[in-house]
């Protein structure tokens, strides 16, 4: 699919490495010497049969293999997602548990709107907004995501902190949003009565009966945002300098690079699905309705 | 001050009759000392020999070029756009590898700030009698960060290795038509001749900085320059990672004065907005190239230096001349004098740019011809121009660009303005690869569009411009334009060896193309680097080129 509607792009690899200003025959040397003037289904199939053999290719600009750069791309993503991760999930989860006890008091509203207000505007203007505040005015934090070569664990995580901001405030909107209203469902239902009623202190209520029922759909939200916060930061790889797996995509796209193209592809593919299978397990370890394929 | 005919006679000995010509200009005042200078140093004359004859023609001393030198140590640390591809003298083409590059590797000479050739590692140049060979003297004792010596060899490989049409070259259509693979030849292990297909007055610019892939490298080489890196240059790196920067430390064996930093470091950036906001933190010194627009924040920033070049980077608007509505050369010129230039100067390029006159003739080039009127914005000239051309009523067309720097907004401008003499332009702003496609006819929206904004990067003379965007059988004639006489005017002003000739087939040919106005070049705008206040000695070229060797910080 990949491979195909990179096709339909306009100009060729020879062209995108050399530029528009470049002798044509010169691009045809290039696009010779780098194989991509062979058809289609060549190229396809010498690209599918390396790649199940282990080797993901040569980068057609970069000359060099390409999986060096998707495992680091990979890496660094993950190591970004994680920050935000960690910070926004229990976050937001507390922020909404928060905002449906106190349903319609004004601790509610604070959380809701300012949720909801933050989430909208989008990662490159709060990203411009934070590094403004804490990289140029207050100079806490660095402004590229990049840490110096050899840097340990709470120094990358040091340096994490500005960029996974922006991605806190878009995401902790959404899953509080998520986890209020699965809460409220919750509170709201018969089995929370009746646990109520049976004289359960309210602690115990809320940790055995309502947050287990509540979190179900928040889980699939999160399980869904996997994906976007390891491959779709460009704006924010791009911003804070970051060398994520977004950003090499968007790039090797732009250069018809296509052998980093479909390696970057498949990788965030693989994590999609890893994503999805993380979140079916929990989802059955949160609700034993569906565990299936065990005697009754 | 007074003329030394002495001194001046001693001076004149054993020159050219060429060079005699270009002092005798000097002298009479046919030429000022700027453009004498420039010249001079084309034809292979020494910096410091110009600088006597001025003098001795009473001009007082050149300015000194050197400037105070600052401390030496430390680390300069600049952020630059990330390489697009692998770096390669043979083809690369972008900013960021081209810096990066230039580092390390050296060219024979370097077109300055102030478009002086200045000898690198040639030590001197010479044309023969027609311009058609030109000899280069090689400076001795320069070595490669691999150990052995430059010599001859290397310069006829480098440059052979770049006229070669199976080598994928980017420089090849620098050299068409000027020098082929097989006539960089040795004559001794110092000097070098180029034999021409044709007479051309400015051809020390094509092995200059200004063709940005001439960098002498090693004979041997035979591909992956990421690995070796080798070069002559005052930095050797210390390390480089694609996408993400390059580090280069003090080579202690350089020929030259040694460079002042023990270090640079640079960070490669996807987007110049970080750029700025790292500057304004302190994480890097140096914003190597900042485009006007973007920059707007930086320009009063009391924190920041602005060093501003004229150059001759600039936007093409073609009209295609074989296409209706633009068939006709009075709606043309129409349009070319509905525009408001000063306004584009002053507004869109917050000044830092040069009026247009829709020729490649930058005021900034001493072949220029001054005495051609600058053309002004005239609406109703421009309607009676629309009327006689029988377009009285207007009509409606698509102007198709790309989507960089400032030409968005500079479209939309030219919208406005023709809106005033009845034409309607519907703008398509692409994204770049889709405008430049496949870069030949049939098969770009650049070179097949009827009304197109190209941005075309900056050049030490006008001869490229002259050549592919306006020939007849220019490869870059989007404008479809030609033109016999245009064709002949091209070739002898390229041929031209003597400043004098170059400026009155300059003035004929801007006389010509304000005339027809295939294209229109509405202003040049100035390369801006910006440092960070108490950085000093940074030397940028309009061509993206970095030199740091004599940079220190407070």
């Amino acid at each position: 699919m990949v491979f195909l509607g990179g096709q339909v792009l306009p100009g060729n690899v020879g062209r995108a490495i050399l530029g528009p200003f470049a002798d044509q025959r010169a691009v045809d040397a290039l696009n010779h010497s780098l194989g991509v003037d062979r058809p289609l289904l060549v190229q396809y199939g010498t690209w599918i049969w390396n790649f199940l053999h282990g080797d993901m290719g040569t980068s057609y600009i970069f000359r060099a293999p390409v999986a060096p750069f998707v495992i680091d791309a990979l890496g660094n993503s993950m190591k970004l997602a994680l920050v935000a991760f960690v910070l926004v999930v229990p976050i937001g989860i507390l922020g909404g548990v928060i905002a449906a006890l106190n349903l319609n008091r004004p601790l509610d509203r604070i959380i809701s709107l300012g949720g909801l207000s933050v989430t909208v505007l989008p990662e490159f203007v709060t990203g411009i907004i934070l590094i403004l505040i804490f990289g140029v005015w207050l100079r806490w934090l660095p402004i590229a995501a990049a840490w110096p070569k050899g840097a340990g664990f709470f120094t990358q995580l040091y340096y994490l902190i500005l960029p996974s901001l922006p991605l806190f405030l878009v995401l902790f909107g959404y899953i509080a949003r998520m986890a209020r209203s699965g809460m409220i469902e919750a509170l709201d239902s018969d089995y929370t009565r009746t646990a109520v009623l049976k004289g359960l202190p309210w602690r115990t209520v809320i940790w055995r009966h309502v947050l287990r029922n509540a979190l179900l759909p928040t889980i699939t939200v999160i399980a869904t945002q996997t994906g976007y916060l390891i491959g779709g930061l460009v704006v924010i790889e791009t911003l804070f300098r970051y060398q994520g797996i977004g950003s090499l995509i968007f790039t090797a796209a732009r250069g018809k690079d296509f052998p980093m193209l479909e390696a970057g592809i498949l990788t965030i593919g693989i994590v999609y699905a890893v994503a999805t299978l993380v979140a079916d397990f929990l989802y059955s370890v949160l609700n034993p309705r569906i565990r299936l394929g065990r005697e009754q | 001050m007074s003329k030394n005919y002495r001194i001046l006679d001693l001076l004149r000995r054993g020159r050219t009759p060429l060079e005699n010509h270009l002092i005798d200009g000097l002298i009479d005042g046919r030429i000022s000392r700027r453009e004498f200078v420039r010249h001079g140093s084309l034809l292979g004359l020494s910096l410091p020999l110009l600088g006597r004859i001025g003098m001795a023609a009473g001009f007082g001393a050149a300015p000194s070029l050197a400037r105070a030198a600052g401390a030496a140590g430390g680390t300069i640390r600049v952020g630059s756009s990330v390489p697009a591809a692998a770096i390669d003298p043979v083809t690369i083409a972008d900013a960021g590898g081209l810096v990066v590059m230039q580092q390390v590797a050296e060219f024979l000479c370097v077109d300055g700030p102030d478009l002086v050739l200045k000898p690198a590692l040639a030590e001197s140049w010479k044309p023969n009698a027609d311009g058609t060979v030109w000899t280069f003297t090689l400076r001795k004792g320069v070595k490669f960060h691999s150990g052995g010596e430059m010599k001859a060899d290397d310069v006829v490989a480098s440059i052979d290795r770049l006229a070669d049409p199976a080598n994928s070259s980017n420089a090849l259509s620098v050299f068409t038509g000027i020098l082929q693979k097989g006539n960089t030849k040795k004559v001794d292990d110092y000097t070098v001749e180029f034999h021409l297909d044709a007479p051309n007055g400015n051809f020390p610019y094509m092995v200059s900085s200004d063709n940005y892939n001439a960098v002498i490298i090693p004979a041997s080489y035979k591909g992956g320059y990421e690995q070796s890196f080798d070069g002559t240059g005052p930095f050797k790196l210390e390390k480089y990672t694609p996408k993400v920067g390059a580090s280069f430390v003090r080579n202690d064996d350089y020929w030259g004065d040694k460079a002042l930093p023990d270090r640079t470091e640079f960070t490669f950036f996807t987007d110049i907005q970080p750029q700025i906001l790292a500057l304004q933190g302190g994480q890097i010194d140096i914003i190597n190239q900042m485009p006007v627009l973007a920059g707007v924040g930086l320009l009063n920033d009391p924190n920041v230096d602005i060093i501003s070049l004229k150059s001759v980077a600039h936007q093409q608007l073609h009209m295609q001349c074989d296409a209706d509505p633009f068939k006709d050369p009075r709606v043309r010129r129409a349009i070319a004098l509905s525009i408001d230039r000063k306004k584009l100067v002053a507004g869109l390029m917050k000044g830092r740019a040069q009026e247009g006159n829709d020729s490649p003739f930058a005021s900034v080039y001493p072949s220029t011809d001054p005495s051609v009127p600058q053309r002004e914005q005239d609406i109703a000239q421009a309607k009676q121009l629309m009327e006689a051309a029988g377009a009285g009523k207007g009509f409606k067309v698509t102007l198709t660009t790309e989507r960089y720097l400032e030409i968005p907004e500079y479209a939309q401008l030219i919208q406005n303005w023709v809106k005033e003499i009845g034409i309607e332009l519907e703008l398509n702003i692409l994204d770049q690869g889709a405008y430049y496609g496949d870069a030949v006819f049939g098969k770009s929206n650049w070179l097949d569009s009827v009304m197109g904004i190209t941005d075309y990067g900056h050049r030490g003379v006008p001869n490229v411009y002259l050549a592919a965007p306006l020939k007849s059988d220019g490869t870059w004639n989007a404008a479809h334009f030609k033109n016999k006489d245009y064709d002949q005017l091209a070739t002898s002003y390229i041929a031209a060896l003597d400043l004098e000739a170059q400026k009155a087939t300059a003035g004929k040919i801007q006389k010509l193309l304000l005339e027809e106005t295939p294209v229109i070049f509405g202003y040049f705008y100035d390369y801006l680097t910006a440092t960070a206040k108490g950085v000093t000695g940074v030397q940028p070229t309009a061509m993206s080129q970095l030199f740091l060797d004599k940079a220190s910080k407070a």
